[in-house]
């Protein structure tokens, strides 16, 4: 392995780092190989004597305290300044506020949509209650002799089940498609707040 | 060795190999070879972790155009390894005593 290598693997593994550790962590073994290069080991024999790349990897990410690890994956995209800061507090009680007004409208209309959706579920029920009713009806207007009824009833009942099909399908990826939408959402809202994790 | 033992002997030798003349960490590994072995991975959390105990401090220099860390050490650095000579000396006593030829034997 050459250095850029070596660096590039090094790198990949801490990944779960923060930053500065990172660079500071790649510093420290860029300055050994150049050392070790200088001191007259070829590149390749000054990466190898740094050992298995796993260990070194472990050790740093040991050595970090685990509040340090943990802190780093909810960190801020960035930081506030003292002014930033200032208008936030100051501005408390207009912001507060707007910002309730402005969730309880978004609350209010996703449960709103969702009403529809449950209405449109509930639709489908009715119907299918209703063609099964028609085959009820149908099936006893054949014991009664009224064949001309039963017939039309009959019909009725499967027009009916065709209609719930489609509906229930169409109600089906309707639903699917806003969970995906909320699910997104909530995924941009939450990634606009915490630093993309890399693994 | 007790890992925790050898942790804080590590710790000691790397600020002595840095007393007298500050010193960075490829000569560091070097100076201290002939007393102890001590590998670069190992060699790196010791250097943060002084560091952030303020017992050294660093710098960097511009070498060969690129840029080396130099590691110097502070007055608490330095009262550690003051610290280690007078409890080594307390530990001393007390192996002289346990290893001791019994009079009465």
């Amino acid at each position: 392995m050459n250095k850029t290598e070596f660096m590039t693997e090094l790198s990949h593994r801490l990944s779960g780092l923060n930053n500065e550790d990172i660079k500071k962590s790649l510093a420290y073994y860029n300055e050994i190989i150049e050392d070790s290069k200088e001191d007259g080991m070829s590149e390749e024999e000054a990466v190898a004597s740094l050992g298995d790349i796993d260990e070194i990897a472990t050790q740093i990410v040991m050595d970090t305290p685990i509040t340090k690890l943990v802190k780093e994956k909810v960190k801020s995209t960035r930081t506030l300044q003292t002014w930033e800061i200032l208008l936030i507090i100051l501005g408390s009680p207009i912001w507060f506020s707007i910002g309730i007004a402005v969730a309880s409208v978004i609350f209010s209309l996703y449960v709103a949509v969702w009403a529809i959706v449950f209405s449109l579920f509930v639709t489908v029920f009715a119907l299918f209650v209703s063609a099964f009713a028609f085959l009820i009806a149908a099936v006893w207007l054949l014991f009664t002799k009224a064949f001309t009824q039963s017939a039309l009833f009959l019909g009725a009942a499967f027009v009916i089940a065709g209609v719930t099909i489609l509906l229930y399908l169409g109600t089906y990826y309707i639903a699917k498609g806003i969970a995906i939408l909320t699910k997104n959402i909530f995924k941009a809202i939450k990634r606009s707040f915490v630093k993309k994790e890399e693994i | 060795m007790d890992k925790q033992l050898k942790r804080g002997m590590l710790d000691v030798c790397v600020l002595k190999a840095i007393k007298s003349e500050d010193s960075y960490g490829y000569r560091i590994i070097k100076d201290m070879k002939p007393y102890v072995e001590i590998s670069e991975s190992t060699l790196y959390p010791i250097l943060r972790r002084l560091e952030a105990s303020q017992l050294i401090s660093v710098y960097s220099v511009e070498h060969n155009g690129r840029l080396r860390k130099y590691y110097h050490i502070t007055q608490s650095g330095l009262q550690r390894i003051e610290d280690f000579k007078t409890e080594w000396e307390e530990i001393m006593t007390i192996y002289e005593y346990v290893t001791k030829e019994d009079d009465n034997e």
